[in-house]
């Protein structure tokens, strides 16, 4: 079958997206490249924590364009403008009775509710799943928490920065001291971000077969310790507790990272079987190097590596770390230099694959902006739409979706129910 | 048994990890799974450590026990003419084919997207390679570490006046799969809605890209990150983050002051409120950290949370089994062996009403050939070159 002009993977599909932060706003994102209709719900007095404050004081830790918080901060915070693209916005406060009557009028036209919130919250706004699925029996309700919908601690807080811990991650992460460490990046995040994405996509193959919705219960934690399996298994059979080991690895040797030119520039390299390692000694154009039998085969470079290592940085201290990379991999070594967030911006292979998008987000001007871990041949991304403004939608949405009046979103906004400037 | 996936059937022709986490993830929801492997070698996978103690050496890997369950194996290479033709047979009866060669290699074996695709149009062909299948790094070679340091992740991970570091374990191999899997189930959906299956390209340097949260935005922005220390302090018996120096509520604060039988602080100035908290977060460390080092972690952590307060503890992989919350949540399950032992394993990836997460032991190499290649398709060992073992 050929097709003329592809359709968007997910149109016709609306997504109401009560997420925030960032596990549940990195997953619609995605939805909406890959051309969801995302409708993104806030209140004026609980906005996403994304878009920071509405008065962001001289010592405020959020990161706007140049440090200028402008006009509206709460709409060009880094953090909204990037994960909150792609959506629209509609702002309800889902406290009063008005405001969850208008929620469960949108549940009806929509097949999808996302929310990440702690695990009680949607029960105590009289929103839980049975009550918006006897509003629309075909909803998929994706309740993205941090420890599952069920057991002793599920209404228990998280961060992206504790699930690495109490999901096992940190105790593997860490320098060879022992003392683990944390990514900054709130690693599992993005993770429980993409896996959404197909735990959602699992969900609309089931409701095409059923006719009926249904809840998808994620535990962030769950999601995190899947990422330790190996050690899990090992544990359970031989009792060994896996433990930091900086940048070594169980089988690979060499392997790490080593300085280059430049402040803070590092190659990455990791060598897994001998004619890797041959490649190496190449590449370092050294030969007697292939014949050191302190390093003839993979024990004994595992057991000298700290000799090897300072063999190879008294090579790779002279190379840019670029260089470095393409140096080695024409001797069929793996490596990589290890970007900063601004190197990888402008990294070659990226651009020629397309994978930033340029934005012009009118708060902020045109940036880069992640887009998606995948590409499909016959289902491209769409064109990217800037995040929006707290409330942009608001009109467009109580009117074509909801059918309200002038009149009636005349009152709502007079009883600040919806609107577009945050209550301090 | 109806689940989520099962009228779907998967050849896999990965090897390492990313491309078999994907596979392993779709069987768990009921695909029917055909793993296919290198003759006598099998997948690189089973020699990797860390290893069982077991009679046979193929069967020892945790990391191959953990991301193979519930496949079929049958033993083919793609560049042996009539191996290629017996994969191209089964690709044409799958739904999706899982590969993990460096770009253009199947295609050098016949077995390249459009070879297959061309008589069946609706296949979904998933390619999980370091790089992507296009871009002047496709042919590179790359691993966890590579991916983490192309995708600009480790970068901000470690110590400032140490080297960046990796984020533990094959974390970046398992977000590569599960990319893919989200990929797949996506390219699965638009093939039952809209007729058509298609070429999905994972790279696992975008996978990385993508997961390095806000380096990027940050950057562009002009507040560029930069390696920092944790605030991680010691427990009794490892470490926790009390998550107190920030978003703790007023009311709260003065429970935690009662907690850690400190009441004069609830008028020491320099921690009266959130802003002063965050200001001094440093002294307000060293406070929590006198108490904390007498308490064990476990309990600090039942403790803080049930002030609604935001706090970790360290889980080591014994923490992780001993947790009531996955004991009551039954998240890890039991997968019994016939040729290795019984093991724990993490089970489903999230909960779908009544379906439920199916997990058997990892295959034997090439243990279902007879099955599959003969009963199956109707070759002979011998015709295929393939010693019965």
């Amino acid at each position: 079958m050929s097709i003329s002009s592809p359709k968007p993977a997910l149109e016709g599909l609306r997504i109401l997206d009560l997420s925030q932060v960032a596990a549940g706003p990195y997953a619609t994102m995605f939805l909406g490249f890959m051309g969801a209709e995302v409708i993104k719900i806030e209140s004026l007095s609980r906005m996403d924590i994304n878009r920071g404050k509405a008065r962001p004081g001289p010592d405020d830790l959020r990161v706007y364009p140049n440090g200028d918080p402008g006009e509206r901060p709460w709409n060009r915070t880094a953090h909204h403008v990037h994960r909150n693209i792609n959506k629209q916005s509609l702002t309800i406060d889902l406290a009063t009775d008005q405001g969850r009557e208008l929620l469960l009028d949108l549940v009806k036209v929509c097949d999808v509710l996302v929310e990440n919130y702690r695990g009680s919250v949607m029960d105590r706004l009289g929103l839980g799943y049975d009550v918006v699925s006897s509003q629309n029996p075909q909803l998929i309700y994706l309740k993205i928490s941090s420890q599952g919908a069920t057991g002793p601690e599920a209404n228990y807080g998280s961060l992206g920065s504790t699930l690495e811990q109490t999901g096992g991650l940190a105790s593997i992460t860490g320098y060879e001291d022992g003392l683990p460490l944390l990514t900054n990046l709130v690693y599992p995040d993005p993770v429980v971000g993409i896996l959404s994405f197909g735990a959602l996509m699992t969900a609309l193959r089931s409701r095409l077969k059923t006719g009926k919705g249904c809840l998808v219960d994620l535990s962030q934690r769950e999601v995190t310790t899947m990422l330790l399996g190996e050690s899990i298994l090992d544990f359970s059979v031989t009792g060994r507790i896996a433990v930091t080991m900086e940048n070594l690895h169980r089988d690979m040797s060499p392997h790490g990272v080593y300085p280059c030119l430049g402040e803070d520039m590092w190659v990455a390299i990791a060598v897994g079987t001998e004619d890797e390692w041959r490649g190496l000694c190449m590449a370092l154009g050294d030969l007697e190097l292939a014949s050191d039998n302190r390093f003839c085969d993979n024990e004994s470079r595992h057991a000298n590596q700290n000799e090897l290592d300072a063999i190879i940085a008294l090579w790779t201290i002279e190379q840019d770390h670029y260089e470095a990379m393409h140096r080695l991999q024409s001797h069929g070594v793996p490596s990589a230099p290890v970007l900063n967030g601004n190197e990888v911006i402008t990294d070659p292979h990226l651009e020629s694959r397309g994978f930033w998008d340029v934005v012009d987000h009118p708060e902020t001007g045109p940036y880069k902006q992640v887009t998606t871990p995948w590409l499909l041949s016959k289902s491209p991304r769409g064109i990217p739409r800037p995040a929006p403004g707290l409330g942009e939608h608001n009109h467009q949405l109580l009117t074509e979706l909801l059918g309200l009046s002038e009149h009636e979103i005349a009152d709502l906004i007079t009883n600040g129910i919806t609107g577009e400037i945050p209550k301090e | 048994m109806d689940n989520l996936l099962s009228d779907i059937n998967v050849l896999d022709l990965s090897q390492g990890v990313s491309g078999p986490f994907c596979a392993k993830l779709l069987a768990g929801w009921g695909a029917d799974v055909i793993k296919v492997e290198p003759p006598y070698t099998g997948d690189p996978c089973r020699s990797s450590k860390p290893f069982f103690q077991t009679i046979d050496h193929s069967q020892a890997s945790a990391l191959f026990s953990y991301i193979n369950t519930s496949k079929k194996s049958v033993t083919l290479d793609p560049f042996v003419p009539s191996h290629a033709q017996a994969i191209m047979k089964l690709a044409q009866n799958c739904d999706v084919l899982i590969e993990s060669f460096p770009p253009g290699y199947l295609t050098a074996c016949g077995l390249g997207y459009s070879d297959i695709a061309d008589s069946c149009h609706d296949l979904v062909y998933v390619s999980v390679t370091p790089f992507g299948q296009t871009g002047p790094y496709s042919a590179y070679k790359g691993s966890d570490l590579i991916a983490q340091a192309a995708g600009a992740l480790m970068y901000t991970i470690g110590l400032p006046d140490r080297p960046p570091l990796k984020v533990g374990g094959e974390a970046a191999l398992y977000t590569t799969g599960i990319s893919a899997f989200s990929a797949t189930t996506m390219a699965i959906y638009v093939k039952d809605t809209q007729g058509f299956g298609q070429h999905v390209d994972i790279s696992a340097m975008e996978v990385m890209a993508v997961s390095q949260l806000y380096s990027s935005i940050y950057a562009q922005f002009g507040r560029p990150l930069a390696r920092r220390g944790s605030n991680l302090v010691r427990a009794k018996d490892g470490w926790v983050s009390p998550g107190l120096e920030t978003g703790v509520q007023e009311s709260t604060w003065l429970k935690v002051c009662e907690l850690i039988e400190k009441p004069e602080l609830v008028n020491d100035s320099r921690f009266i409120t959130q802003e002063s908290r965050r200001a001094n977060q440093d002294a307000l460390l060293v406070v929590i950290s006198d108490w904390a080092v007498r308490k064990p972690k476990e309990e600090i952590y039942h403790t803080l949370q049930s002030l609604r307060t935001i706090t970790g503890y360290v889980a080591t992989v014994e923490d992780l089994l001993m947790s009531q919350q996955f004991v009551d949540r039954e998240f890890f399950k039991l997968v019994g062996g016939e040729s290795l032992p019984n093991t724990i394993q993490p089970g489903a990836p999230y909960r779908i009403a009544d379906n439920s997460w199916e997990i058997s032991q990892a295959p034997r190499l090439g243990e279902h050939n007879e099955e599959i290649l003969c009963q199956g398709l109707g070759y002979s060992m011998t015709e295929l070159g393939l010693e019965v073992s």
